[in-house]
């Protein structure tokens, strides 16, 4: 019941308590401080984000001025057409829609199927598994970059998409099901077994109350998985040429070639970030209400 | 790096159902074993593929000596017993990392935890609009992919052109024009933290902002009446509440600074000079950069064991907190 309906009940908790701490003893004055604060900090966080915007679209000698203009007036697409012109730009993009596509589809089968053993069965070396998966989301990639890269050369899979499609299956399948038991746990077990007692068989309960119940947990657990394929660019620079990259190793590479053409380099961050910001604002909910659930015992 | 996030942004929607599922304990057990093995069997036999054998053979190739010739001719390197361990252990370059790592792990996540809850504790004082706008602009910032994050700064602080030389040029006094923030080390770990800071921050605030909503407003009414300071309530209430949560994001901090790779390459444009190098770019370098495939997997091999222990306590609190049952 909680995940079709994930976010319902932290909002109501947090109005509630709000209110209450709110009339605790606070001077006029000290509520006028603390807003102030909280809007200088918040023109702080976003100055960089619109300082991103702001050159993308400048034109290119108000980029490269010696006095900046803070608010773009001649603002122009240019940054973003030579962005998409620019050598590989578009092959790169293509590149890493397929990857990250191939990648999120296959954990989300596989990660599926162990989140339904981990969540609804209690076996010998559950806990072992439980373990393993936490465990592995704490090693750090850089360290296991190198034996990767010679285990995918020795298979010639190294510079191919299906290579780092595979790899990045991977690095997100630990959290897929990590994430995905927490949804399956949610939904009551009671459902399973009335469906049991009326005459389903173990594969019409999945077909016919599990997977539909875990719908929303499916595409938040998905764009997740997006967010993380589509943001890696280490793994993909090191085992891949760049026309077999994707768009943010495309960003590392012409960070360096293209020089002072801030421009159409900020353009083309704008545009590899925008499904990632589109996504991540979209599950926003579920990120900060799912940590602490179980970490505070209210 | 990304596998380690996604730890915290694990459990979207899972509120706890544990009064429920303890009542149905009993009839679980009843359930055969082989089935939930054969369910786990794609996942760990992919875990085992791409994860385990790397990390074996990490360790394996820290005993041979495997360089560009033996990558090329696909020769067995030979052995070399710990000759990589006892160079790198001997080399003070590797301990200077090893410090600069450290330290900045420290400096870094003290100052995030720090500001982090000292905006989720503003976040609980500011008026709903002020809020509001706080929310919006630390989501933005929590977005945008890291190595977006690195150019934007990498922009900000451009020597001839960033707007960070110009406005402190207009401060009286203070020559900044075509200042290049990366020359004095100590000047250019400033911008990486402040980095590191500004994109750790929203994770920190708005989680501690969550779990501050949790702290019962009946105790910190009651502390007020009592006479209790601000300053105490916030001691002897509030952490005391906050603990479990505080110390879960905390070891997320110190794993994901320890492992700072994205801002460092980037900021210095793939090639981290000595003094910008962390123990994840030193590996790097070594392996991919010096073909020195065997140091590079020594070195990643002493980093995951300086790591293990704040791993351990990891995976251990998470299994105390319940979240894992």
């Amino acid at each position: 019941m909680v995940a079709t309906t994930p976010a319902a009940p932290a909002v109501r908790t947090r109005r509630r308590t709000d209110d209450g701490v709110m009339t605790v003893g606070r001077s006029r004055a000290g509520t006028i401080a603390a807003n102030t604060a909280g809007v200088i900090f918040s023109l702080l966080m976003l100055f960089p984000v619109y300082w991103v915007l702001n050159t993308a679209f400048k034109p290119a000698d108000e980029v490269l001025a010696l006095t900046p203009t803070f608010v773009p007036t001649h603002p122009t697409f240019d940054n973003f057409l030579s962005a998409f012109k620019a050598p590989l730009f578009l092959q790169d993009m293509l590149n890493g829609l397929v990857i990250t596509l191939l990648a999120v589809a296959g954990a989300l089968v596989v990660g599926f199927l162990a989140a339904l053993a981990i969540a609804r069965f209690n076996f010998y070396g559950r806990k072992g598994i439980i373990l393993v998966i936490l465990a592995v989301q704490l090693v750090p990639l850089i360290a296991l970059l190198i034996p990767l890269f010679l285990m995918l050369q020795s298979v010639s899979l190294t510079n191919s998409l299906i290579g780092v499609s595979i790899t990045y299956l991977v690095l997100i399948l630990p959290y897929t099901v990590w994430t995905l038991r927490g949804f399956i746990s949610g939904i009551p077990r009671e459902l399973d077994e009335a469906a049991l007692i009326d005459g389903c068989t173990r594969g019409q309960v999945f077909w016919r109350i599990i997977l539909p119940l875990t719908g929303p947990g499916l595409v938040a657990t998905s764009v997740y998985g997006f967010i993380q394929a589509w943001n890696e660019f280490i793994i993909i620079n090191t085992l891949n040429s760049p026309e077999k990259q994707n768009l943010m190793a495309w960003l590392l590479q012409n960070q360096t070639t293209r020089g002072t053409a801030w421009g159409p380099l900020m353009a083309g961050a704008i545009i590899t970030s925008i499904p990632v910001v589109i996504f991540f604002l979209i599950i926003q909910r579920n990120i900060a209400t799912g940590l602490t659930a179980g970490a505070v015992k209210g | 790096m990304s596998v380690v996030e996604s730890t915290t942004r694990r459990t979207g929607g899972s509120t706890p159902h544990r009064a429920p599922r303890r009542a149905t304990r009993t009839r679980r057990r009843r359930q055969p074993s082989g089935l939930p093995w054969l369910l786990s069997v794609p996942t760990l036999l992919l875990l085992a593929g791409l994860l385990g054998y790397p990390l074996v053979r990490m360790v394996v190739l820290s005993f041979q000596n495997m360089r560009l010739r033996e990558l090329l001719s696909g020769r067995t390197p030979p052995w070399v017993g710990f000759d990589n361990y006892t160079k790198v252990l001997g080399d003070s370059t590797f301990w200077t990392v090893v410090g600069r790592t450290v330290a900045f792990t420290a400096v870094t996540v003290v100052i995030s935890v720090v500001i982090g809850l000292g905006i989720a504790l503003l976040m609980r004082r500011v008026a709903r609009g002020v809020r509001l706008l706080m929310i919006v602009a630390m989501m933005f910032v929590w977005a945008m992919p890291q190595l977006v994050a690195a150019q934007a700064f990498r922009w900000i602080t451009d020597s001839d052109f960033g707007v960070i030389n110009y406005l402190i040029d207009k401060l009286p006094g203070v020559n900044y024009q075509n200042h290049s923030w990366f020359v004095n080390p100590w000047q250019g770990w400033s911008v990486i933290t402040t980095l590191v800071v500004w994109a750790g921050v929203p994770f920190l605030a708005i989680t501690l902002n969550a779990g501050l909503t949790q702290v019962p407003k009946e105790l910190v009414e009651a502390a007020t009446v009592d006479g209790a300071s601000p300053w105490q309530t916030l001691r002897n209430i509030i952490l005391p509440i906050l603990k479990p949560l505080l110390t879960i994001v905390t070891t997320l901090s110190v794993i994901w600074d320890f492992g700072l790779f994205t801002q460092n390459w980037a900021l210095r444009d793939g090639h981290p000079e000595p003094e910008y190098q962390t123990l994840a770019t030193y590996s790097y370098t070594q392996a991919f950069g010096q073909s020195r495939y065997s140091l590079g997997s020594a070195i990643s091999v002493i980093t995951v064991l300086l790591m293990l222990g704040v791993m351990a306590f990891y995976i251990r609190q998470m299994f105390k907190i319940g979240e894992v049952d």
